[in-house]
């Protein structure tokens, strides 16, 4: 039992009071007796204090003493400042990069959704690899099929994305970006209202009421969170509904949607089309596993039946299309994008955190080479080892903790850019914040960073004081240290490189995407969204609203030149699909060949000249292609070459024969008259396309405007806007941008790929940098006397100038060769277990390897430079 | 064991004030103070064991489990933590004591050769 204060007291009263009882009875007084006792008894304090120290357990005391250590630690690094200084902040890089990153990869790839059990949620796409269509959604009659075959999913949920102008909500018309969902949506997906209710199955069905659901971001930052919003009524299109309920926080997938409505807002879903085609596909298909089905039992099913549903209906599934169905969690679903560019980060953050030791454990090295004498003092004196570590332990201890403390406020601001950069590839990333997990992983790698970092430096051995100069305090480097110091240094280099080389991969790959040539004239051309509602389409009303903009908004000062189309390049990409088969007069594909896939665009007349697409062959459309005139069309250079003799296709016929058209009944052929330039709207870097322009006029279809403008095209965004609200005054303008800047914004996950990584491998050069100069001017130091010997039997001081300059190079050489193969080596275990893993060309690897040898070169010039200029007198003198 | 010049006693050589105190025990369960007069007694004044060693050395030989304490009632009416030996106690006090003779013995046969014999 340990005794506490209380009972040690009383245990030296009761023998206070026995020598006092003793004494009196042996004829003392009582005051004389007391007194007596008391100094018979010696210093209370004192014996309380070692009895009760024998009861203290043994870590408390090794706990005391690295108090003691830490306070000693902290006076001496006091008069190291500067090293000091330049630890912690190396440290702080490291670890405030990869506390971030690691918050990220757990926030995006790790953590719930909120949804209700979220592991029973599943997300199934189909998609189709032969004609490169990542998603292909789902037609009604084919979620119909797996919805009534299908036993291991309990419910079924739908989802459709749909543009409605909305009036109601915020001062102008707008278009929203809208869900459209059957009765059983947000049963299945597990989210519940902030306010109001959701859509339940009352409201599903063509003869239900009206009815939205707002989402939490768009209820938030639009709307103020105004409460009065339930129960308006809004105009979405043609339709009206009423404002139900406001939906919690959550992941917005498969599209940020601002509202989500019933199905009855939406005429298009209560259409034939939607209805009855198999091939209309534009639907989103989510499930709940029943009771006690498996993810894996609910993949195998699915996919039996829906092989068994394309068996049946052969003619809606081309079999070069490949199509298939994959099922997933949705919480795997949401992060897959991210995972590999978040496991690549979490990778080259380890990497900084790796320099950053190295380069730090440099520093101590060189430290603890500089103070072997005191060390040699003190275990002359009988510290034993454990002590001697102890010491610099509390000392590697008080570096890190303040690098992990300085790393955790650093990685604050770098959270916020990371998860800024990850919602490129996972909108969960968004929600990603700073918790007490980063304190954690901060915590963990300052620890393993200490424990690290006390064990590098050699400790003095207490019988070895011939070379230690115990005398002069001077400093003597031994080979041993010396090897140490230049493998830290080369590692440093190494890892550098890998990460140069990968920075550098990415900043050619922005290269070349910025550099190509895309055939549009890019800086004077301004795209706007003028988009016209599903049921206006082929609306003669609808086409003589944008043939008078046309005309008006030509006659406007400072515009050459406008024209109407259906696509704004890039920004439009994937909208409509992998495109559709067509075939043109006298071809046959070759047996087991099907039809050509072609791309469909709308344009009015003068559209090729307002983007600077020339004209090859035939002419352009005119005011005359209309409805009801000969249907007519245009095509690009590569239709031309490839489907005819010579390339002869002006005044050819060509045939929509895709599946997809079969609801319009039997194909028209169009006679061809004209052929254009290729020009690849889909991707930023421009490969061949086929591509098949009809009449805008004559089909009914467009939505998109062109203006070529002659000065600063975005002076004239207001003109245009006034224009088009004084022909009609509900119509949304919106997204005005050149093409050039609609082709940066569709880059910018590439530019940030190359940022971030920039960033990465600058903060290792930098560190690396400091180490090679760091270890150059450690080892200058300490050869003075040796380079005083070098000056004195004659040599010249350019060759010594030149030998350090050597050690730097043959350190950054070797590092850099290490890094190749490391890097290679890596390269190679890493396409083992993620796809698309890309060695860098030739011209990075160049590059990084230059950067780091010119960096290197820099960082030996001082101490090179103070090498060659040692005063031979005074390095003689010196010892 | 060296003379101390102030008062004629002896002191401790290191680690026997640990057996005496043991050994003192055997006798019965004693408060420190007890155990303080008792070697002081027994060796007819000639150890007196300072306050400020017995008292620690009491509760070190507690934690290793060699006493045991609890409280009671001294002659002086106030109450005073009586230590009993334990079994590992008894067990150690033997170890000790076998360690102390040949200790003695050893020293004897130092100070006092026996004249060489002849084989």
């Amino acid at each position: 039992m340990r005794p506490d204060q209380h009972d040690l007291d009383e245990e030296i009263r009761g023998h206070l009071a026995l020598t006092i009882k003793e004494r009196i009875e042996e004829g003392e007084d009582p005051t004389a007796a007391r007194l007596a006792a008391l100094k018979d008894f010696g210093n209370i304090t004192l014996t309380r204090d070692s009895m009760r120290s024998i009861w203290r357990p043994r870590w408390l005391d090794a706990a005391e003493a690295l108090g003691r250590d830490i306070r000693f630690a902290l006076r001496a690094l006091l008069r190291a400042r500067g090293l000091a200084a330049t630890v912690v902040v190396t440290l702080a890089l490291g670890i405030g990069a990869n506390a971030a990153i690691f918050s990220v990869v757990r926030g995006v790839l790790l953590r719930p959704l909120v949804n209700r059990d979220e592991d029973r949620l599943i997300y199934i796409r189909q998609s189709a690899p032969g004609i490169g269509a990542k998603n292909l959604t789902f037609s009604v009659p084919e979620i119909d099929d797996i919805k009534s075959r299908v036993k291991t999913v309990g419910m079924f949920g739908d989802f459709s994305t749909v543009d409605f102008t909305m009036i109601g909500l915020g001062s102008e018309p707008r278009m929203v970006k809208a869900g459209v969902v059957g009765g059983s949506f947000f049963d299945v997906m597990g989210l519940r209202p902030v306010l109001g209710r959701l859509l339940n199955a009352h409201d599903d069905g063509p003869k239900a009421a009206g009815a939205a659901v707002l989402t939490y971001r768009f209820w938030t930052t639009s709307l103020n969170s105004d409460p009065t919003v339930i129960g308006r009524t809004i105009r979405l299109g043609p339709r009206t509904a009423t404002v139900v309920g406001v939906l919690e926080r959550s992941v917005p997938y498969p599209a940020d949607t601002e509202i989500i409505a019933n199905v009855v807002t939406s005429p298009h879903h209560l259409g034939a089309t939607m209805v009855t085609s198999r091939v209309h596909r534009m639907t989103e298909l989510f499930g709940r596993l029943a009771p006690g089905a498996s993810l894996e039992a609910a993949r195998a099913e699915l996919t039996s039946v829906h092989a068994a549903m394309m068996r049946e209906h052969l003619e809606a599934y081309s079999a070069k299309a490949h199509t298939e169905l994959s099922v997933s969690t949705l919480r795997d679903q949401i992060a897959a994008p991210a995972r590999t560019i978040l496991l690549l980060l979490l990778a080259a953050a380890a990497v900084v955190f790796v320099i950053a030791c190295s380069n730090v454990a440099n520093l101590i090295l060189a430290r603890s080479v500089r103070r072997e004498g005191e060390l040699a003092v003190r275990a002359a004196l009988g510290a034993g080892s454990g002590a001697l570590r102890r010491t610099l332990l509390a000392e590697s201890l008080v570096l890190c903790g303040a690098g992990a403390v300085l790393g955790v406020v650093l990685a604050r601001p770098f959270v916020a850019l990371v998860s800024a950069y990850a919602a490129r590839f996972s909108v969960r990333a968004l929600e990603v914040s700073v918790d007490t997990s980063v304190l954690w992983v901060g915590a963990g790698l300052a620890m393993a960073a200490a424990v690290l970092l006390a064990y590098v430096p050699r400790l003095p051995s207490p019988y070895a004081s011939a070379g230690l100069g115990l005398a002069t305090g001077g400093v003597r480097i031994t080979p041993g240290t010396n090897r140490r110091l230049r493998v830290f240094a080369t590692t440093q280099i190494a890892f550098s490189f890998v990460l140069l080389a990968g920075a550098g991969m990415l900043l050619a790959t922005l290269v070349s995407l910025q550099t190509a040539r895309t055939g549009y004239d890019m800086r004077q051309v301004l795209a706007f969204d003028i988009p016209m509602s599903l049921t206006s389409l082929g609306d003669a009303k609808a086409i003589a609203f944008y043939q008078e903009a046309t005309r008006r908004i030509s006659r406007l000062p400072g515009v050459e030149d406008t024209a109407v189309g259906s696509f704004v390049p890039w920004r439009d990409a994937g909208s409509l699909g992998p495109g559709f088969q067509f075939t043109v007069e006298g071809y046959k594909p070759a047996d087991g060949e099907e039809n050509p896939r072609g791309r469909m665009r709308m344009v009015a007349p003068r559209f090729f000249a307002v983007l600077g697409v020339p004209m090859l062959a035939g002419r352009d459309f005119t005011a005359d292609d209309r409805s009801g005139s000969e249907p007519v069309t245009i095509v690009s250079q590569s239709v031309a070459q490839r489907l005819f003799a010579n390339g002869d296709a002006v005044n050819r016929h060509l045939t929509w024969t895709d599946p997809v058209f079969s609801i319009f009944g039997k194909p028209v052929p169009a006679r061809i008259v004209g052929v254009v330039a290729d020009v690849d709207d889909e991707h930023v870097v421009p490969g061949p396309a086929l591509t098949i322009y009809q009449p805008a006029w004559q089909v009914g279809v467009a939505g998109r405007l062109f203006v070529h403008a002659a000065g600063d095209p975005y002076a004239l965004v207001p003109a245009v806007t006034r224009v088009i609200r004084e022909i009609s005054a509900d119509q949304p303008v919106e997204r005005a941008a050149t093409l050039e800047d609609v082709r940066a914004e569709v880059l910018s996950p590439e530019r940030l790929n190359a940022f971030v990584f920039s960033g990465f491998a600058g903060i290792a050069l930098l560190i690396a940098v400091v180490g090679v100069a760091g270890v150059l001017a450690f080892s200058v130091s300490a050869r003075t006397r040796e380079f005083g010997v070098r000056l004195a039997v004659g040599s010249a001081p350019r060759h010594l100038l030149a030998r350090v300059l050597s050690e730097g190079l043959v350190i950054a050489g070797i590092g850099i060769a290490t890094g190749a193969a490391g890097g290679y080596a890596l390269a190679h275990v890493a396409a083992r277990f993620f796809d698309h893993v890309q060695l860098p060309g030739i011209m990075p690897v160049i590059g990084a390897a230059a950067v780091l040898i010119g960096a290197a070169a820099v960082a030996s010039l001082m101490p090179a430079a103070r090498a060659s200029r040692v005063d031979v007198l005074q390095a003689l003198r010196s010892e | 064991m060296s003379k101390n010049p102030d008062d004629g006693r002896l002191e401790f050589l290191q680690g026997t004030l640990e057996m005496l105190i043991l050994r003192t025990l055997q006798w019965g369960p004693q408060h420190g103070h007890g155990i303080g007069q008792a070697i002081r007694a027994h060796s007819d004044d000639l150890l007196k064991v300072e306050t400020g060693s017995l008292y620690p050395a009491l509760h070190r030989l507690e934690k290793r489990g060699w006493l045991k304490s609890g409280w009671g009632v001294s002659e002086a009416h106030q109450r005073a933590k009586y230590y009993r030996l334990t079994e590992t106690g008894k067990a150690q006090l033997s170890r000790e004591r076998d360690r102390w003779s040949q200790l003695v013995d050893a020293i004897g046969r130092v100070m006092n050769p026996a004249p060489a014999r002849e084989e």
